[in-house]
């Protein structure tokens, strides 16, 4: 008996622990129960990075795609159905949880696209469960090759530029203008080493020449040995392939040694986010940027800066631009192809020219058929200490056409197969 | 009664999960998470079996994990599209590391086996980023499919249909922890308790200590890497992130949490870290604080775990 008093106390605690705890998680169920309303909206999933290394460009993205929702309702919607983003963090670098929420978004929420990733594997992960349950997914910043390449997907369609793409439109601007003979300074691991093929591909198409390289591990912190050989090797240019931090350290190593007074520095990608983190003096080199928001004359870019910056108090960067035409991408391929049929809006992607006040380029951009890869305008200049506005970290010294650097259809690798 | 309890318990588990892919949906689940509290639960069991049960923490389960996985997906992609096959190969591939592993590191207690567990399972994280040309490298390992399960009297479709996917997972994980019970109630079993409770006392009675970590690491790994193998079908891709030390660290989160003196604890772990991070995941992408502050409050007032309060509820 006593023992069954002294059960009796405890449950009393106990029971009001549970009913918190059921409360919390009631708090946390309401909202997954979808209620059914008048005109049901066309679902745009996002599963993209919000935490982790890429969490500022995934916040850059989620604000492109947010901007191109209000766009969408306010011109009328997806097929007259007000369009909807359903937002899953995918971290940065764990494809497990990439591929569960691609699969939470597609299987429990049904929704009528994908939409990601920024690291090239969790969007190659992405792309294989869309492809399994033939989904529309647009890939907007994930860079690797495959994606349009070598394991292409009819419904796969991505927006940022390939590796290849970047490497080609530098390399041109580097020969004719600083020389031949590169030196290589290239993270270790499979994106550095495609990227460091892709430059030396690029390179050789044009005379130049491999003076010496170095593969340098990542999450480097002391570049100065490497430095020094490259600057024993005599280049004229030395090419910058690390990213992220590494790419910082090195920059402003490169500067502490002066070496950009004597050789040319350069890189393929860059973008403002990593600039914005570099001090004014670091701010060098040749770099090539697939957006860029100070687009003087080229029309309607203005008011998407604008409306960027009343949004989020900073300017657009590239990053925020994949989001927008990704998310538009959605919109206007259900509303041409008068169809939320994921084959018939693939048809009609095939060849399709972005309107000028999404494609916000002094050329124009499209999807090229039979790889599925938005060819646009790249961006080749001088990253800069100081410009007209607080903001113009980078010097647009050349806009390359993408048509130019795209290759041909065949050495893409992209052999599109088309369900019967 | 307490037989009948443990009885009703284990009848009450296996019920909820051999119908969990018809009321998933129903509280806002998809079978898909389903699949992963079975695959992550075993994974979390089998480093049990070492921590919960032989007491020595591992923190590179997850290199034995990997390999499974790699091994599964290297076999479909390059050799064999059979998928009964490749797990069987991941299998292997797991263990073997294992048993070598294992016998370089029996020696090492507490701390020290820990940290050489996590080098050793680096080395496997970095050979797998590194090796573009085979591994993928940090782009994983894509281009492959679980195939179609072909018995001979019917063919079952893995691949389209999630249901038949979770179903085959749990098949395997009901062997998996059928074998892992009958080993712990062995005389086998028991001696690994002994060693648990008193290495030294063990060491008197003339146990082979060594022996018996090194044969317990070894089991441990080889389900580790069954796990692995599922996770790789599960996501139809592998990468090296398989392999890496949070991987690990998250599996001794899950037996902490869902208490890793009991048998079933690190599947309840499991199944609480999973839906936890799928749904708060969704609500704020601080989630990692919450289940940090979760698994902050457990281990300081319920040390058991959570299925440890619950035990001693059932108790009084």
């Amino acid at each position: 008996m006593a023992n069954q008093n002294s059960s009796d106390k405890t449950i009393g605690r106990r029971s009001v622990l549970k009913a918190a705890a059921a409360a919390s998680v009631l708090q946390l169920g309401a909202p997954f129960i979808r209620k059914a309303s008048a005109a049901e909206p066309v679902l745009i999933g996002l599963d993209n990075p919000l935490t982790g290394t890429y969490a500022i460009n995934g916040k850059n993205e989620l604000n492109g795609c947010e901007l191109a929702i209000e766009q969408i309702n306010a011109k009328g919607g997806i097929l007259g159905r007000p369009a909807k983003l359903l937002v899953e963090d995918s971290t940065s670098g764990d494809a497990g949880t990439a591929v569960q929420k691609a699969r939470k978004l597609i299987e429990r929420d049904k929704v009528n696209f994908l939409v990601g990733n920024i690291n090239s594997a969790l969007a190659l992960a992405m792309a294989q469960v869309a492809y399994e349950k033939g989904v529309l997914h647009i890939v907007p910043g994930g860079h690797t090759d495959a994606i349009t390449g070598a394991t292409c997907h009819w419904n796969v369609f991505r927006v940022c530029n390939t590796t290849q793409m970047e490497a080609n439109a530098v390399a041109g601007t580097l020969i004719k203008d600083f020389g031949k003979k590169w030196y290589y300074i290239t993270p270790d691991y499979a994106f550095g080493h495609t990227l460091q093929a892709g430059m030396e591909k690029a390179a050789a198409a044009l005379g130049g020449t491999k003076v010496g390289g170095d593969l340098t591990p990542l999450g480097t912190t002391d570049f100065s040995s490497y430095l020094i050989k490259a600057q024993a090797a005599k280049p004229d240019v030395i090419i910058f392939l690390v990213q992220g931090d590494d790419m910082l350290n090195a920059l402003k190593q490169a500067v502490q040694f002066g070496l950009d007074k004597r050789i040319h520095l350069a890189g393929a990608q860059q973008e403002m986010e990593p600039l914005e983190g570099l001090s004014p003096e670091a701010r060098i080199g040749t770099w090539v940027f697939e957006w860029y928001w100070n687009q003087p004359g080229v029309p309607h870019v203005a008011e998407f800066v604008a409306a960027i910056k009343k949004k989020t108090g900073r300017v657009p960067t590239a990053r925020t631009w994949f989001g927008f035409v990704s998310t538009w991408t959605c919109a206007l391929a259900a509303n041409t192809a008068k169809s939320l049929d994921a084959v018939k809006m693939a048809k009609a992607l095939q060849d399709f020219k972005l309107p000028p006040e999404i494609a916000l380029m002094p050329n124009g951009a499209f999807y090229r058929a039979g790889q599925n890869q938005l060819i646009g305008d790249l961006y080749v200049g001088n990253a800069q200490a100081k410009g007209s506005a607080p903001d113009d970290l980078f010097h647009v010294t050349n806009v390359v056409k993408g048509t130019d650097v795209a290759g041909t259809l065949a050495e893409t690798g992209c052999k599109m197969v088309w369900p019967a | 009664m307490n037989g009948i309890n443990k009885q009703t318990a284990n009848a009450l588990i296996w019920l909820m999960l051999l119908t969990m892919p018809y009321w998933m949906g129903a509280i806002g689940g998809y079978t898909e998470l389903g699949s992963r509290v079975i695959v992550l639960g075993l994974a979390a069991m089998a480093l049990n079996f070492l921590l919960g049960f032989t007491g020595v923490l591992s923190f590179g389960h997850a290199a034995y994990f990997g390999l499974g996985a790699y091994g599964t997906a290297m076999t479909i992609k390059y050799l064999v599209p059979s998928t009964p096959l490749a797990i069987l190969v991941g299998v292997i591939v797991g263990t073997i590391a294992a048993a070598i592993i294992g016998a370089l590191i029996v020696k090492r207690r507490g701390t020290y086996f820990a940290m050489v567990t996590i080098a050793f399972g680096q080395v496997f994280y970095f050979v797998a980023f590194r090796w573009n040309e085979v591994t993928g490298g940090d782009d994983g390992l894509t281009g492959w499919t679980r195939q179609a399960l072909h018995l001979g009297f019917a063919n079952i479709d893995i691949l389209g249909n999630d249901k038949a996917f979770y179903y085959l997972a749990l098949a395997v994980f009901a062997v998996a922890v059928g074998i892992m019970a009958l080993l712990l109630r062995s005389p086998f079993g028991r001696t690994l308790i002994a060693i648990r409770e008193n290495e030294q006392r063990a060491r008197f009675l003339g146990i082979a200590v060594e022996q018996h970590i090194w044969l317990a690491f070894v089991i441990s790994c080889l389900f580790a890497s069954l796990a692995g193998a599922l996770y790789a079908l599960l996501n139809n891709f592998t990468d090296p992130r398989a392999l890496r030390w949070d991987l690990s660290g998250n599996f001794v989160i899950m037996a902490v949490l869902g208490g890793m003196r009991s048998f079933w604890g690190p599947l309840v772990g499991a199944a609480i870290f999973v839906v936890l991070q799928d749904y708060v995941s969704s609500h704020t992408e601080n989630w990692m604080s919450f289940i940090g502050m979760f698994f902050v409050l457990v281990v300081l007032f319920f040390p058991r775990g959570v299925l440890g309060i619950i035990k001693r509820k059932v108790a009084q």
